[in-house]
């Protein structure tokens, strides 16, 4: 921690050596300080030397000197958890030092661990320190950073996960909306998932019952299917456990090894800060069964080098360079986005299959390299589907996502048909998911 | 050779020279502990000095110390009549629960007269926070059943409720299936002059106010402190104890409930899951600092507000992490136990007897 903030200042700051004229318009504190040093040096050599006559102290002199020609931007972040929580707070710190290292021109300040009632003091205490743009991460945030938009008009804020900007209508100018969205890869897990289940049976530890995770599972669902029923031509059943909780390890760990042991689930993904569903998987590797889980927001291979078969990673840091550009040469406008597959990346555009970038970091959602088991033919169709989302070609949410001869439509577990023939799930029906795909055992907790 | 000998009466004056000393003692302790991890003390301390001198500083001070005020005057109450409430911080759930209720009447009913807003909501909190506190309470009168433990237990309770209710059918219908009820409109909304510090300070000294009358002036309050000193007397003097017990611990539970009805109305604006960061449990703290006296409850709890103003601070100016903050609460935290223990005891200095 201590370490990091000192690097943090070198960051701002560009080290050179001064030359001999520059050496003249040293301030004079520091000529001072410099014969101070010189004189307690001198005397602590005179000392151990016990020369008392001449001493000679050669010194050199190296400084570092702030840029001058352009002013630092001030970038101030509000985090919700500790930066060390390998989770949420983790991966948006991580795209702050992305961001910092690349603009370099940038001052960067944060405050973790800020409960919700209280982000208001803390976005007025990153005000009063000068930042002129204001990052909140937390959905819980959402109310507060929109009230200190209205109320500080000449700087920027930009909260993550919500639905408030000025471009949407339901903020002031000043403040924009981004996310970074995951239910594509989600997609290419579950077709991972179905490639490779031998029981059939998928499983899912869920976080909370809101649309954001309830149209990741179905996705991942979905793409299950899609394997499973080209591979075997049967249907695939998936069971969620819902543990009502964003950092969990114990429960996420009872809930894996219930799906595993009770459901007989063999590929088993989820929604929890910590790796420990994947570590249950490792755990049954050991033991020689064969169960398959995933990393979740940022790379957690080590965790489990057998059980691990892919998994989706955030990396904020291009989002975040984005504003600071903005911010910097002052061409600010109030954006939503919503970061996917095929955002950030210089040529978004899909490449052939085996020229496929899956796997390689870009952007700011990107896949994790697959694991050799999954058999060639299933991974050629993740690249193949991978790059056809970074045009929007492909749509996980439509029949051609869902069956592999395109002749079901998409229903809930009610029967009810949500996606037919020749539609795509649109922003609307994403962001207010609120149903199951059929395949799903559990009912969604309302 | 030392001794330890009980008290059996202590002066107003060494107990708060005792006090202040171990006050002393927790910024020398966290002093000490930061030189060590490297930290500039001089600068650790000034940071944490400015936030009490910096108006705009000392609002956001008492904007976060409010909830935490508001509790701890609900603990006087309870801890003084010997009823070890730690259930502070569900009783506040309650609170916020009951605003946001009637909240959603208002908006979607339109039960309640716009100008009636806040009083009902704050009337409804305090009964919700009281009535939350009334099941260990009556637990206790009836079967004898440890108040700690069910306080305690009732908190995840009421934290699970309120999950409950925005995942469910409080949920509001406009926010993209999040889990959040409906915004509160303005009216519903505690603001004094554009900010919510004032009105809160004010409900503060009023309740503080009635609490020291009700232990002053009334006899519902002495017998409150006859029951804390020995619930054996109060049943001998032939008062009714499991009646005293209800009452006082309705009106501990009413005045955190207070406390939640001031977080979502004043500082959130919405009811949240998890909308209490633990304000509950520090009010514990707050309460033993200022030694059960209604009075030192406000600049104890501005205090703590201030530490965790200091917090963001010390992140911002410092860089130091957010736990820094947290160790120098817990420091002080033991150092007032170190306290609590030299007023009860002293220390007596015994030459060896040959």
């Amino acid at each position: 921690m201590f370490e990091y903030a000192v690097n943090m200042n070198k960051n701002a700051v560009n080290e050179k050596k001064i030359s001999r004229r520059e050496f003249l318009g040293i301030t004079k504190a520091a000529a001072i300080s410099g014969i101070i040093a010189a004189g307690i040096a001198g005397g602590a050599a005179g000392y151990l030397a016990r020369v008392p006559e001449e001493v000679e102290v050669t010194r050199t002199v190296t400084y570092t000197l702030p840029v001058k020609e352009l002013k630092p931007i001030k970038v101030g972040y509000v985090y919700v958890g500790p930066v060390g929580d390998y989770g949420w707070s983790y991966g948006h710190d991580r795209g702050r030092r992305w961001a910092d290292e690349r603009f370099k021109n940038v001052e960067s300040y944060y405050i973790e661990s800020v409960p919700e009632p209280e982000v208001t003091p803390a976005i007025e205490n990153l005000v009063a320190k000068g930042c002129e743009l204001i990052i909140t991460t937390s959905f819980g945030f959402m109310d507060a950073t929109a009230d200190a938009a209205k109320k500080y008009s000449d700087r920027y804020f930009v909260h993550i996960s919500g639905y408030r900007s000025g471009a949407a209508g339901n903020a002031p100018q000043n403040m924009s909306a981004a996310f970074a969205e995951f239910y594509q890869l989600y997609y290419l897990c579950g077709l991972a998932a179905g490639a490779i289940t031998q029981t059939g049976v998928i499983g899912y530890v869920a976080a909370y019952p809101i649309p954001e995770v309830v149209r990741h599972i179905n996705a991942y669902v979905l793409g299950a299917q899609y394997t499973y029923k080209k591979r075997t031509g049967k249907d695939v059943k998936a069971h969620v456990t819902w543990i009502f909780n964003w950092v969990a390890p114990e429960q996420a760990r009872l809930a894996a090894s219930a799906l595993i042991d009770d459901k007989n689930c063999d590929v088993v993904n989820y929604t929890e800060d910590t790796p420990a569903v994947l570590m249950v998987a490792e755990d049954y590797q050991k033991k020689g069964k064969k169960v398959w889980s995933f990393s979740h927001y940022s790379d957690m291979r080590e965790y489990g080098p057998t059980a691990h078969l892919t998994g989706p990673v955030a990396n904020w840091g291009p989002i975040y360079l984005d504003f600071y550009k903005m911010v910097a040469t002052k061409t600010w406008q109030s954006v939503d986005i919503w970061a996917r597959v095929g955002d950030y990346i210089p040529w978004r555009w899909r490449r052939p299959v085996e020229k496929s970038t899956v796997g390689k970091e870009e952007g700011t959602v990107y896949l994790l390299p697959m694991n050799p088991v999954i058999p060639d033919e299933y991974v050629s169709l993740i690249k193949q589907r991978y790059e056809e989302m970074k045009e929007l070609l492909f749509e996980p949410f439509s029949v051609e996502g869902h069956d592999p001869d395109g002749k079901r439509p998409i229903r809930d577990q009610d029967g009810d048909v949500k996606i037919g023939f020749g539609e795509r799930a649109d922003r609307n029906m994403l962001w207010s998911m609120d149903w199951l795909v059929e395949y799903v055992e559990e009912p969604l907790p309302k | 050779m030392f001794k330890l000998e009980r008290r059996m009466h202590i002066s107003r004056k060494v107990s708060s020279i005792i006090v202040f000393l171990s006050f002393l003692l927790a910024f020398f302790v966290t002093g000490v502990l930061f030189y060590f991890l490297g930290v500039n003390v001089i600068q650790f301390y000034s940071v944490i000095c400015s936030v009490f001198i910096t108006p705009n500083l000392l609002i956001q001070a008492v904007f976060r110390s409010i909830p935490i005020i508001l509790a701890s005057l609900g603990l006087v109450v309870a801890f003084r009549m010997g009823f070890w409430n730690i259930g502070a911080e569900g009783q506040m759930y309650l609170g916020m629960v009951a605003a946001t209720g009637i909240v959603i009447l208002h908006v979607f009913y339109e039960a309640i007269p716009v100008s009636l807003m806040l009083a009902v909501m704050s009337a409804a909190s305090f009964l919700a926070g009281g009535a939350w506190c009334l099941i260990p309470a009556s637990l206790k009168a009836k079967l004898g059943v440890n108040e700690i433990l069910t306080t305690l237990m009732l908190n995840y309770i009421a934290m699970l409720f309120v999950d409950y209710l925005v995942y469910g059918p409080w949920r509001d219908p406009e926010g993209w299936g999040f889990a959040l009820s409906v915004p509160f409109p303005d009216y519903a909304t505690l603001t004094l002059g554009g900010h919510p510090s004032i009105a809160g300070i004010i409900i503060s000294v009023a309740v503080a106010t009635l609490v020291y009358i009700l232990f002053k002036y009334t006899k519902f309050g002495f017998v409150l402190n006859v029951l804390g000193k020995s619930s054996e007397v109060a049943k001998y003097a032939g008062m009714s104890v499991g009646r005293a017990t209800l009452l006082g611990s309705l009106i501990s539970g009413g005045i955190a409930g207070l406390g939640g009805f001031y977080v979502v109305s004043g500082m959130i604006g919405r009811l949240r899951p998890r909308a209490s960061p633990g304000y509950g449990y520090t009010a514990i703290i707050v309460t033993m600092l200022a030694q059960l006296n209604p009075w030192l409850i406000l600049p104890a709890g501005i205090f703590f507000g201030g530490l965790l103003t200091a917090g963001d601070a010390l992140q911002s100016l410092l860089r130091l992490p957010s736990s820094a903050i947290t160790v120098f609460q817990s420091v002080i935290f033991l150092c007032i136990v170190l306290a609590e223990f030299l007023r009860r005891y002293r220390i007596v200095l015994k030459r060896w007897k040959q």
